[in-house]
């Protein structure tokens, strides 16, 4: 594949997080770099049937204390994390109420479940109380996509409204759906990134297909690519960039933090069963890198996907391993042994962690990580944080089954961006 | 110079029949596919009818994926992919998988996975749950199974944009082909009959007891179904080289959001997708001589869409024929915007037009040419699909004869 063609570059100008660990992207590297954990017991919901559980919960949770006094009635929980991460990314990025009524601004959300917790309450008061009781509140947020119609609603946003579903590569994915949109012409603006709510109903399914490291048993291990892993933490939270084209992005006066420069997507048909599956990892780290018009030297620093799936993480290392064979190894994190899976969060909060840890110059050890596996190739992997002078990073979303994105970003002010569209002209 | 994008091949799964070409020769008889639901039992519910795909045998179009293992949904879209791929005639050994892509919209993916879960846990034996309830019920394995199930291992997504999700795909992979990412994409979408979506449907009043009648004075609303529909699309140049046919060329698409209210659209946004969509394709309301309406027969959408498309045609509006076959197939939701491309491509490719069935008085608020009742042959240049969901998702797609 030749690099993109598109003159348009697409560039970072806010960010919202919200998540077990920080409510702000500076807090969250912080607590990164200090190897905090979001992962604790669960306090969200009755884990009776399951037995003590731990889980990446965002406590506490308080939109009002974001948004104001105002009526979330309407709004499920799935929604309000989108929405307050939404609107921290607008009050980042500078993109006030009075400029969304002036602009078509866009969103575009990844996520695995949108509510499968709505769904499945609006279908047993159904079966319960009978149909002609089902809620029409919960059927209207009983659509996968309801978030990002709601977080349209919520703040004003006219512009495409696109949720793209593929598991826990969803956030990767729909930040390159974003940036094509931009790249096309077809958008000026768009919001883009992630959500997944914790809940009973998936953690009880993943639970059951024994994807999860065993809550409450003394050998259980969700420690990316240590050899003692036996599955993953489920997480929750909500990971938004704002997204905006580059040259109108600088004549806003708008705060540059990074651009992305690309990406690449492509599918295992194994599911994530076989070598396929590296070799997948591979191909897309390969069309992100071509996308951006780069060899592999070029990149520092990799945020992985891994979870701790004993399987996931030893391809997810294969494939980097392959895709960096002929270079020096760059530096490797895995911010979910700290915030756990966030399903279609994750891929944004990758994204955000790696760009933060550019800004700041360190990139977060990997915590817990004690005995890394045999002949899992990571040389790039450490336990403890490191100092970061590259300015290019990739960023790995890759699904459960088969679903693979990669991203390519750079870390960038405003001076330096005026000065790349100069040299490019 | 910018890619141009044919439509190659085309299958579909319905309510009133399986592949391109029962398909399109029931829907321009005018054969309704709705009746009783058997799916679950209705026996509380005010409405009783709904679009099933009776007799439908998945196992025919499964070789590599277990067809037990996987949800209706995912076995109706991989039936809709392999009849697609069958038509556009090409070898599937010539292409790079690679180089194969899918795009697929759902409104709920496999609901009868969790509506299963639900059962259970009603019943208090969540403990007969097993392993496949949360690998089956995600939405994405639906481009997923498509995918593995052809070895398509190119670019794969999944937008779960509701009942517009079939012309999202179809945006998101017209843009994939055009920036160079894929020589081949199948786009579409595919829903199953989900006992959610129809108590929803019924709870606000939405379903209508007997019959679908788009546009009708006396319509009452829309009919849950399911189904799936899967389009073949590649760059103009490569069918080209291997002699491929073409039913249509997609030139342009539109999407807006309504930003206004999650169930009640506002006819603005429908009013600036298709705006976009005509502007994407450089094309005037005066060329469109058909437009798939989205039409799915509530007293609000039928009258909403007639006055967005009277805001965006001016005079012109009177002059398109427009039709909807959700009164022959019912609300296919995910899969309803991909049936419809299909029937916008095959209304370009033959210059028929599907009609409204059931159609008898007009209403005064609705004074369009919905093609009542009789199939119409007539010239078709220029063909637009419309798409409206739930969460204000708006998307237009147009479609045109290929002159290469």
């Amino acid at each position: 594949m030749s690099p993109n063609q598109s003159s348009r570059r697409v560039v970072v100008t806010g960010i919202g997080v919200v998540s077990s660990l920080a409510d702000d992207p500076a807090d969250f590297h912080q607590a990164l770099i200090k190897g905090e954990s979001g992962i604790q017991p669960l306090s969200l919901f009755d884990t009776e049937k399951l037995g003590p559980c731990v889980a990446g919960e965002v406590r506490d949770f308080d939109p009002v204390k974001y948004l104001g006094k105002v009526n979330l009635r309407p709004v499920d929980r799935a929604a309000r994390l989108v929405i307050v991460a939404a609107h921290q990314a607008f009050l980042a990025s500078g993109w006030t109420p009075e400029l969304r009524q002036e602009h078509n601004v866009g969103l575009v959300l990844g996520t695995m479940f949108g509510s499968i917790h709505t769904i499945s309450s609006f279908d047993r008061r159904a079966l319960e109380a009978g149909p002609k009781y089902a809620k029409p509140f919960d059927f209207a947020n009983s659509v996968i996509n309801a978030a990002a119609g709601q977080t349209a609603i919520w703040h004003s946003l006219r512009g495409i409204n696109s949720t793209v579903a593929g598991g826990t590569a969803a956030g990767g994915q729909a930040l390159a759906y974003a940036t094509e949109a931009i790249r096309t012409g077809r958008s000026d603006a768009v919001l883009a990134g992630g959500a997944d709510e914790l809940c009973f109903e998936s953690l009880f399914g993943f639970h059951q297909a024994g994807l999860l490291a065993a809550s409450g048993e003394d050998d259980a291990c969700s420690v990316p690519f240590d050899t003692r892993r036996n599955g993953f933490v489920l997480g929750e939270g909500a990971g938004l960039l704002m997204l905006e084209e580059a040259r109108s992005a600088l004549d806003r006066g708008a705060t540059i933090l990074g651009e992305i420069r690309g990406h690449g997507n492509c599918y295992d048909c194994s599911r994530g069963q076989d070598e396929r599956a590296a070799e997948a990892v591979r191909r897309a780290i390969g069309l992100a890198l071509s996308d951006a018009g780069l060899e592999s030297e070029a990149i520092t620093a990799v945020s992985a996907a891994a979870n701790g799936s004993v399987l996931g993480d030893r391809h997810e290392a294969a494939g980097i391993a392959a895709a960096f064979a002929e270079v020096e190894e760059p530096s490797v994190t895995a911010v979910k042994s700290m915030l756990g899976e966030t399903l279609g969060a994750s891929g944004a909060f990758a994204t955000i962690a790696l760009l933060e840890s550019m800004r700041a110059g360190v990139l977060p050890g990997v915590r817990g990580l004690e005995e890394r596996e045999d002949g899992l190739g990571l040389t790039g992997l450490s336990a403890t944080n490191r100092e970061l002078e590259g300015r290019l990073g990739l960023v790995n979303a890759i699904g459960l089954d088969g679903n693979v994105a990669a991203l390519v970003i750079e870390r960038m002010n405003a001076q330096e961006l005026a000065q790349r569209i100069v040299e490019t002209a | 110079m910018q890619q141009r994008i044919a439509v190659t091949g085309i299958g579909a799964v319905t309510p009133v029949g399986a592949g391109r070409q029962e398909v399109w020769e029931n829907l321009l008889a005018g054969r309704c596919g709705i009746s009783q639901v058997e799916s679950f039992d209705t026996a509380n519910y005010s409405v009783h009818v709904g679009a099933e795909i009776k007799d439908f045998d998945p196992t025919p179009y499964f070789s590599q994926l277990d067809v037990s293992r996987v949800g209706r949904a995912s076995q109706l879209a991989v039936a809709a992919a392999r009849q697609a791929v069958a038509d556009a005639g090409f070898d599937v050994s010539s292409i790079e998988p690679e180089r194969a892509g899918v795009v697929m919209g759902t409104t709920s993916g496999e609901p009868r996975e969790v509506e299963l879960f639900d059962d259970h846990y009603v019943a208090g034996d969540l403990e007969q749950v097993g392993p496949e309830f949360i690998t089956r019920y995600p939405c994405h394995v639906i481009a997923g199974h498509v995918a593995s199930e052809l070895q398509f291992a190119g670019v794969n997504v999944m937008i779960p944009a509701a009942c517009a999700a079939g012309n999202y795909a179809l945006a998101h992979a017209f843009d994939v082909l055009r920036s160079g990412r894929a020589d081949v994409m199948l786009a579409g979408g595919a829903d199953s009959f989900s006992r959610i979506t129809y108590t929803g449907f019924a709870r606000l009043g939405a379903i209508a007891p007997e019959v679908c009648q788009p546009f009708d004075l006396h319509r009452k609303g829309m009919i849950p179904g399911e189904g799936a529909a899967v389009l073949v699309l590649e760059p103009l140049e490569r069918v080209l080289a291997r002699g491929g046919k073409i039913y249509a060329e997609m030139t342009g698409y539109g999407l807006s959001c309504d930003a206004h209210h999650m169930t009640a659209a506002h006819p603005d946004g429908a009013a600036r997708a298709m705006s976009g969509a005509l502007i994407d394709s450089s094309r005037k309301p005066e060329d469109v001589g058909y437009i798939s309406a989205h039409g799915t027969g509530t007293p609000t959408n039928d009258r909403q869409e007639t006055s967005a498309v009277k805001k965006v045609f001016g005079d012109a509006a009177y002059n398109v024929p427009m039709s909807s076959i959700k009164s022959m197939i019912g609300h296919t939701m995910g899969a309803a915007s991909a049936i419809e491309a299909a029937v916008c491509a095959l209304a370009v490719a033959t210059d028929h037009i599907p009609p409204t069935a059931h159609f008898k008085d007009q209403d005064p608020e609705c004074d369009l040419d919905y093609v009542p009742n009789e199939a119409r042959e007539q010239r078709v240049e220029v063909a637009m699909n419309n798409a409206y969901a739930f969460g204000g998702n708006n998307a237009s797609v147009i479609f045109e004869k290929c002159q290469p």
